[in-house]
């Protein structure tokens, strides 16, 4: 044997490696770390050295701190996965025949003995593995890893909160001057921002006018966050004063698609909402906070009067150091108290509380993601038992070999070792395959997430996935191996080395412990089928409920006016023309059958406002009550297909200059009218601009139209007449005779006829907004489902296995009792009635697992108990159900056991 | 297990060549050739244990200068010179791929 021809640098090749740049090893490090364990131990540290010098050059050459793309890392961990044939390379050369390498030979060799049995093992490990790792890619990217910002773990929102608990008065956002008097007055911030999230109209000379969403924010929050601009730069503070010249950042998107990536976008001017604006910088790739925003702008301190009675702001602060959540929380309650008083009308029950940023953005999708990541495992630990399984039946064929080595020498730890050998080489082809799995699955994931998932785009195969698909291989590899294992290690040669050597105390045993494995996975997977089920109940029943209206065939868009060309709230004349022109002009076409116009559509919440009824005791101020403010053109309610339940419809007749008239939904009467016909009584609220009425006759009640999703009742909402309640931006609703999507041209055309320079780039159908509002019930139904039905797949196989093992065992026993005259049907009954044992003791031992475990989707279920009696007694019989069939084949092979053939073997 | 020389197969012949063309480095080489690392690895051990190439280790000042622990590089030996020539005669074209400027900077043997 020779050495390597080298001379290596001992201190160099054992001295522990500094840390890189800015710390932190470079991917790959623990793969290589971990091969290393393979190589020789007296080239270990030289082997390492080589591949970690490698790994930390490439990783000082192109890591770019924190920004560094998900590509580099993985194109690092991929070249780190070349240390394995290295490292094995090693082993077989200089690794003389260690008992180690013995073992590794002997495994794959028995494996490549049992070509069918080491790929279906080696399969269901890959799926299982793969899909663990999959949805740990999302948990890892969406709930573990830090913020993309500056000390994330610092950033908190000070949000509104209801001082009394309701909270349909006082909702999270902030008005600006609460905002200026908060980071006036607070000592516990050492930053503090604000932002709002706004429908704008850009136009350009560049790009086709867009409705995109835009965000007014203080010139601090793009310091605060620690995000400067990839191009040109933030916003001054002088630019963030009222008056100030009109300035813009664009997101990175905004930039690459409507202005083609020209590197001369600073200082070109574009129009935001009518406005001129100059573009002052280009943000980071990805970076679009606050939601998906392309254009930010200075809010430009509103200080108005009425500006304290808005509340569109949404306000961020870093906690200085030394200040914890709870110091911030209790100074921010206290100064909302000062504003209360200071300001008794518009700031009635106005608390705030400090929520940290992080918990804010992930925390409503931390159950959703946890079940999933929960559900999965079950469905490994499935695949370990099942695998286990395998290796227990492979186990007993593999009796009388074991028996020979051990009549040779072999020791029992020897041969568990070799084993566990064996399981450990199977989970490594596994994983490996398992990655490929992982990688697919998590792109297939990220594609079908629903809008609901936050960081969705951050999601991919990076270091802490690959970290936790090692730890899960080595985990599997213990638990399905160890059993195997044991119960090899407890052989008995003698009795085994005899011919015919059957029904041994170690056989019986055996048997007992796989009926056992498979009692526990029946167990497992009624957990698992119970919790699909319950999933697939309650999206059924969200699909039932009547939305209130009817989606079919209906495109929605949204029409901006500009104040510029149409004229103010307070002169709506161009704007009321506008939208009676538009209406004729589509109601006209022969592929339409009914058109609407409304200030929301009907699965848009919208925004609220108070008013007070006409003859009641006015409530003190600042407590009206509130409701949904919806302005509609005459013939809405047919049109969408919400039905009148009594009086009558906005119509023609209730003009600007007639008496104000306004529908209620139920909700409304329900609330406010319990005992009372509200037909005839009116509301009051104040005249907001020029020729508005201030009182309103109530002359219909409809159906509740469930804008707030199918998941949430309506609230009060009031409808009003878009000719008395004027507002620029409206809804256009179609409902066409045949496909809608066919008609997107044709009412391109039309409105562009009519304005050319109107966007209406966001045309959607009605269904595809009623789907969006139930994709993440969607996602997580289909996902648990596919768990569900793998598990009940797996299960069968595991009751299949064993039957017809025991069947093969028992043919000699089955062939005696029918040649003393048992019936070929009673000995159908005999297996399979073992088969339904087997199951019914795991469902009862999963039902009961089950009432506890289905507590965690409580917060996922609609309308359905978690302990739904309907779907747990579906779950036994099904599963049951299952098991038989599963029984059946292997007792038909035993009903058809010839007596004669049977005898003959013994 | 005495040192044989290795058979000249394509990626054999692909290292090699990188390697006479100053790619000396396993990742670089790797980068040189797009044979993947855990090809690239194994075929050096190869030639080195042949005598084709011989490895040294990096200065550990260059290293400790850019705070990350030596890299091991490769040169051809004399023997080794022979067998790039058979290496070019037998895969003409391969010549003509990696031939390349020069694309690491000289490493200062310890």
């Amino acid at each position: 044997m020779t050495r390597l021809a080298t001379d290596p640098e001992p201190s160099a090749a054992r001295e522990p490696a500094p840390p890189g740049p800015t710390g932190g090893s470079p991917p790959g490090s623990v793969i290589v770390a971990a091969c290393a364990t393979v190589v020789p131990s007296d080239r270990r540290a030289e082997w390492q050295a080589e591949w970690l010098g490698e790994l930390a050059y490439a990783w000082s050459v192109r890591r770019r701190g924190h920004d560094t793309p998900i590509s580099v890392r993985v194109a690092l961990l991929l070249r780190a996965l070349g240390a394995v044939p290295d490292a094995i390379w090693f082993r077989r050369h200089y690794g003389g025949d260690s008992m180690l390498s013995q073992d590794l030979r002997y495994a794959l060799r028995s494996l490549a003995r049992w070509p069918g049995f080491s790929a279906v093992v080696i399969l269901t490990l890959a799926l299982g593995i793969g899909a663990n790792a999959a949805i740990f890619s999302i948990v890892n990217a969406v709930l573990l890893r830090p913020l993309p910002y500056a000390s994330p773990e610092r950033l908190v929102f000070v949000f509104g909160t209801p001082t009394d608990g309701d909270s349909a008065k006082v909702g999270r956002s902030s008005s600006y001057p609460d905002f200026a008097d908060i980071r006036a007055r607070s000592r516990s911030f050492s930053q503090l921002a604000a932002f709002s999230v706004q429908q704008t109209t850009v136009t350009g000379k560049q790009f086709e006018p867009g409705i995109v969403s835009g965000a007014p924010v203080t010139a601090s929050l793009f310091p605060m966050l620690g995000v400067s601009p990839l191009l040109g730069r933030s916003f001054s503070a002088e630019e963030d004063r009222p008056g100030a010249a009109g300035v813009a950042i664009i997101s990175n998107e905004f930039w690459q698609q409507r202005l083609g990536t020209n590197p001369n976008v600073i200082g070109s001017s574009i129009s935001l909402n009518g406005k001129p604006a100059t573009i002052v910088g280009v943000m980071p790739p990805r970076f679009t906070f606050p939601g998906a925003t392309a254009v930010w702008y200075p809010a430009g301190e509103p200080n108005a009067p009425q500006a304290r009675g808005q509340h569109s702001f949404t306000i961020l602060g870093r906690l200085a150091p030394g200040v914890t959540m709870g110091t911030a929380d209790r100074e921010v309650a206290g100064i909302a108290k000062q504003l209360e008083t200071e300001y008794p009308s518009l700031n009635a029950k106005r608390g705030a509380r400090v929520q940290s940023m992080t918990e804010a953005i992930i925390g409503n999708v931390r159950p959703q993601l946890l079940v999933l990541l929960g559900s999965v495992a079950l469905v490994l630990l499935i695949v370990c038992v099942n695998v286990a399984n395998l290796f227990l039946a492979r186990a007993t064929a593999r009796t009388h070999e074991v028996a020979v080595r051990t009549a040779f020498g072999a020791g029992s730890r020897r041969l568990a070792r070799q084993f566990l050998t064996e399981s450990f080489v199977v989970t490594a082809i596994g994983s490996v395959l398992g990655l490929v799995v992982a990688y697919w699955g998590s792109k297939l994931l990220v594609s079908n997430a629903p809008t609901s998932i936050p960081r969705a785009s951050e999601i991919g195969i990076d270091g802490h996935v690959l970290l936790f698909l090692l730890g899960l291989a080595v985990v599997t590899a213990l638990i399905f191996g160890v059993l195997p294992a044991l119960q090899m290690s407890r052989g008995m040669p003698i009795e085994s080395l005899r011919e015919g050597g059957r029904g041994t105390r170690g056989g019986l045993a055996r048997r007992g412990l796989r009926q056992a494995l498979v009692v526990s996975e029946v167990a497992l997977a009624v957990v698992l089928v119970v919790g699909a089920s319950l999933l697939v109940k309650s999206f059924w029943k969200m699909q039932r409920v009547d939305p209130g209206f009817v989606p079919d065939r209906m495109l929605v868009v949204q029409i901006q006016l500009p104040q510029s060309r149409y004229g103010g709230y307070a002169d709506g004349d161009r704007v009321r023309a506008f939208y009676a022109d538009v209406y004729r002009r589509i109601a006209s076409r022969p592929e339409v059958q009914s058109v609407a116009v409304a200030m929301q559509h009907p699965l848009a919440p919208g925004w609220t406002s108070s008013f007070t009824i006409d003859g009641r005791e006015p409530p003190p101020s600042g407590q009206e009550p509130e409701s949904s403010i919806r302005p509609v053109m005459p013939g809405y309610f047919r049109a969408v297909g919400a039905k009148l339940l009594r009086g009558r419809e906005i119509q023609e007749s209730d003009g600007l200059g007639q008496p104000g008239v306004t529908v209620i939904n139920e909700a409304f009467a329900r609330l406010h009218f319990p005992n009372e016909d509200p037909i005839g009584r009116r509301i009051v609220r104040g005249s907001w601009w020029k020729g508005m009425p201030d009182s309103y006759e109530i002359v219909g009640i409809v159906a509740d139209e469930r804008f707030n999703g199918p998941r949430a009742p309506a609230d009060p909402a009031t409808y009003f007449s878009l000719a008395q309640f004027t507002f620029n931006d409206n809804w256009l609703l179609v409902r066409t005779r045949t496909d809608a999507k066919a008609f997107v041209p044709t009412l391109r055309r039309l409105v562009w006829s009519m304005d050319r320079d109107l966007p209406l780039e966001n045309v959607q159908t009605m269904d595809k907004l009623l789907g969006d509002s139930v994709a993440d019930s969607r996602f997580n139904t289909a996902l648990l489902s596919l768990f569900a039905v793998v598990a009940l797949l797996l299960a069968a196989i595991g009751i299949y296995g064993v039957l017809a093992y025991t069947v093969a065992q028992r043919t000699s026993e089955i062939g005696i009792r029918m040649a003393l005259g048992a019936q070929r049907s009673s000995v159908l009954r005999l297996v399979v009635g073992n088969g339904v044992t087997l199951a019914v003791i795991g469902v009862a031992i999963g039902a009961a697992v089950a009432l506890v475990a289905t507590r965690s989707l409580e917060r996922l279920v609609f309308g359905v108990s978690t302990t739904d009696p309907g779907v747990f007694t579906f779950v036994a019989l099904a599963l049951t159900a299952v098991a038989a069939t599963a029984a059946a084949i292997p007792a038909l092979r035993a009903s058809r056991v010839d007596p004669i053939v049977a005898l003959r073997s013994e | 297990m005495p040192p044989r020389t290795p058979r000249l197969t394509l990626p054999t012949a692909m290292v090699l060549l990188a390697v006479s063309r100053n790619y000396r480095y396993g990742f670089d080489i790797s980068d040189a050739t797009g044979l993947p690392s855990g090809t690239v690895y194994p075929v050096l051990r190869r030639l080195e244990e042949a005598g084709l190439l011989r490895s040294r280790w990096e200065a550990v000042e260059t290293a400790r200068s850019e705070q990350r622990p030596p890299r091991r590089y490769y040169t051809v030996t004399g023997s080794g010179t022979q067998a790039v020539r058979d290496a070019i005669d037998r895969y003409p074209t391969l010549d003509r791929a990696l031939d390349r400027p020069t694309p690491s900077p000289e490493p200062r043997p310890a």
